[in-house]
């Protein structure tokens, strides 16, 4: 893939995205600001309705329903996810950008081969490729997953959850993608399935070379995955951190709701065992609180953050929206 | 309780078995043995399909074991029907995965603990209403008269989960079976409950067998961790020593894949077949998958064996 180095492949721009419901708008997704650069991977980490699914379909442009972008943009490889025509966007999807989505089982057609599914993707986007040549790629990409090829023959109940997860795999990757969303790829399989298509998918990303936005809600696992991890927390990026400043035992600073996630898992190696956990609950994107957010279930809330949402400063390798750092707040780099 | 020493909870050799078709058996259980002390967790892990859950609703008697015995308090409980599960109930519950399938939809906070309250009303004097309260209150649901008249949809995750485990506290039970409490809540919330657990142990002396996939938690919570595989227990020994000395496989292989383990790099490459259940069959149930396999292991079942310090592994190759 000839992508330069310096040329991001997917960049968002005060990106906003809204519900439409009976009430007026519910804001899922506010002005995020992302960059992802070639060949990187990214994590994405947040609760449930903290908005990073609803982020995910809006990069792809599949939000449904009643879910609008109401601000900003997506830009893949330079070019405007919404601006581009309904045909233009059906050749733009998944050959240069595409998605892994959670439920193996549901993202697979339950009466089809595997076989069918793979050439399906290969020749609706390629129309010169003949039958034999698209299924030499289809061999390929089973031995790029690790699946034995007499599986092509097979249908989705007939694999295991870890091999379907693998087939979603290969299909997202089959036209070679420079950009690929996985959105919890591995929540419904087992700890050590998990691992091997976690193992599998970094393998895979260092030959083809795509760049990942890793969506998940486990937080130690996106750490050992990706080189920078985005923390979201009512429908905003909180912070913006590589993934080695991750660890209770790594000195640099960090949003109070990631203190409050890195101190809420009980650290599996650890000698001694202490987990605070955070108080209160997610927040309601109907009655989202005043200024920031999460000032409810902040231990270092101030009269400020009830006030004025805080900007992202850079604080040392992050960027943070915090009113600790922003030099607006009486507490500072607690 | 008559002694001490006396567990609460004592299962030998308990097996399940669930007809499938032509006219075979599997077990999702096969002889598993374990005791629990009042006031102890013991921590179940294992994948799905391991049989840890059919374990779980065994002991609270949702399936009736095809096999072995369960004795609460010295009383064979294994195969007592009728009005003796109600009384037995009194004794052990059940707080389920998913809080938002366990709770009914039209009923309130309220309705949902005065239920248990009188259908196992003991004491004819005791005040259901003040009771309620007495509920919500230790589950940590404040303000009361708040939460009292609110529906499931109402609440968050968290809430229900605490709404089911205040349900499966008013009968004052000695043993609760949670089935993996928190795996559907979010991060955040997961370690309130996890807390709320080990200040209900302390404060009410109560016992749990906790069930969960997370080894991590499993270590936080538990006394002791007992791996399962394919119905059979793989491993048991107190959780810090499983941690620190893991001897089976299959343990060092699930260590291995949690995330955030030190273990870095690619694991053995191993087959993901799931194991053989079915009735009649030999060897040691990890033998599909162990990188460590040789024909014995295919052959002749591997029994548990003492390692000291409470550490039992059934391996035939232990570390």
């Amino acid at each position: 893939m000839v992508t330069d180095p310096n040329n991001p492949v997917l960049q968002i721009e005060d990106l906003s995205v809204a519900y439409v419901t009976n009430d007026g708008f519910v804001n899922a997704v506010n002005d995020i600001n992302l960059t992802l650069y070639p060949g990187e991977i990214v994590g994405l980490v947040g609760e449930s309705g903290s908005g990073k699914s609803t982020m995910a379909n809006a990069i792809m442009r599949l939000l449904k329903g009643d879910a609008i972008v109401t601000k900003g943009r997506v830009k893949i490889l330079g070019r405007d996810v919404y601006e581009m025509s309904e045909k233009q966007l059906r050749q733009f999807r998944w050959s240069k950008m595409s998605m892994v989505f959670q439920s193996a089982m549901s993202a697979l057609n339950p009466v089809m081969t595997v076989e069918t599914q793979i050439l399906d993707t290969l020749t609706s986007h390629d129309k010169s490729m003949t039958k034999a040549q698209a299924l030499e790629r289809a061999k390929e990409l089973m031995n790029l997953v690790r699946i034995d090829t007499k599986h092509l023959k097979s249908y989705p109940h007939e694999l295991s959850g870890g091999m379907r997860q693998r087939v979603v795999i290969a299909i997202a990757i089959a036209l070679n993608p420079s950009f690929v969303i996985m959105d919890e790829p591995t929540t419904a399989l087992d700890v050590v399935v998990q691992r091997s298509i976690l193992n599998e998918i970094r393998r895979i990303q260092e030959k083809v070379g795509f760049a990942i936005l890793f969506v998940s809600h486990d937080f130690s696992l996106v750490a050992e995955l990706a080189s920078r991890v985005a923390i979201m927390y009512a429908g905003r990026v909180v912070e913006m951190t590589p993934s080695n400043t991750l660890s209770l035992m790594a000195s640099e600073k960090h949003h109070p709701y990631t203190i409050g996630l890195l101190e809420a898992i009980p650290e599996l190696t650890a000698d001694e065992v202490i987990i605070t956990g955070i108080p209160g609950n997610p927040p309601n994107l109907r009655t989202l609180p005043s200024g920031c957010a999460f000032h409810p279930r902040c231990p270092f809330a101030e009269e400020i953050c009830t006030k004025e949402r805080p900007v992202a400063v850079t604080v040392g390798p992050s960027d943070i929206e915090c009113h600790l750092y922003s030099g607006k707040g009486m507490k500072q780099h607690v | 309780m008559s002694d001490a020493n006396q567990p609460l909870l004592r299962v030998e050799d308990l097996v399940v078995r669930f007809p499938i078709a032509g006219r075979q058996y599997i077990r999702p259980v096969d002889g598993v043995s374990f005791a629990i002390a009042p006031g102890e967790v013991l921590s179940l892990v294992g994948e799905s399909g391991s049989g840890k859950s059919t374990i779980g609703k065994a002991l609270v008697r949702m399936v009736e074991p095809a096999g072995g015995t369960i004795e609460v308090n010295g009383q064979d409980v294994t195969h007592i029907r009728g009005r003796r599960i109600k009384d037995y109930r009194e004794n052990v519950q059940m707080v389920f995965q998913d809080p938002f399938g366990s709770l009914n939809p039209v009923r309130t906070v309220e309705q949902h603990l005065a239920f248990p309250l009188r259908k196992h009303r003991m004491d004819k004097t005791v005040n259901v209403n003040a009771k309620i309260d007495e509920l919500l209150e230790k589950v940590g649901l404040t303000p009361v008269a708040d939460t009292r008249q609110k529906f499931p949809h109402e609440l968050s995750g968290g809430q229900r989960q605490r709404v089911a485990i205040a349900r499966a506290l008013a009968v004052n039970p000695k043993f609760v079976v949670a089935d993996e409490p928190i795996s559907m809540l979010d991060v955040s919330i997961r370690a309130g409950i996890l807390k709320l657990m080990n200040d209900l142990r302390a404060d009410m002396n109560l016992a749990f067998l906790y069930i969960t996939h997370d080894l991590a938690s499993a270590r936080y919570i538990g006394n002791r961790i007992m791996v399962l595989y394919g119905g059979k227990v793989m491993e048991t020994a107190p959780s810090d020593e499983l941690l620190r000395h893991p001897s089976h496989p299959y343990t060092r292989l699930l260590l291995a894949a949690t995330p955030g383990s030190r273990h870095q790099g690619d694991l053995p490459e191993t087959s993901n077949t799931a194991p053989n259940l079915v009735e009649g069959r030999r060897g040691c149930p990890f033998a599909s998958r162990c990188p460590l396999v040789t024909s014995e292991c295919h052959e002749v079942e591997p029994a548990l064996t003492t390692l000291g310090d409470n550490h039992s592994v059934a391996c035939h190759h232990p570390a």
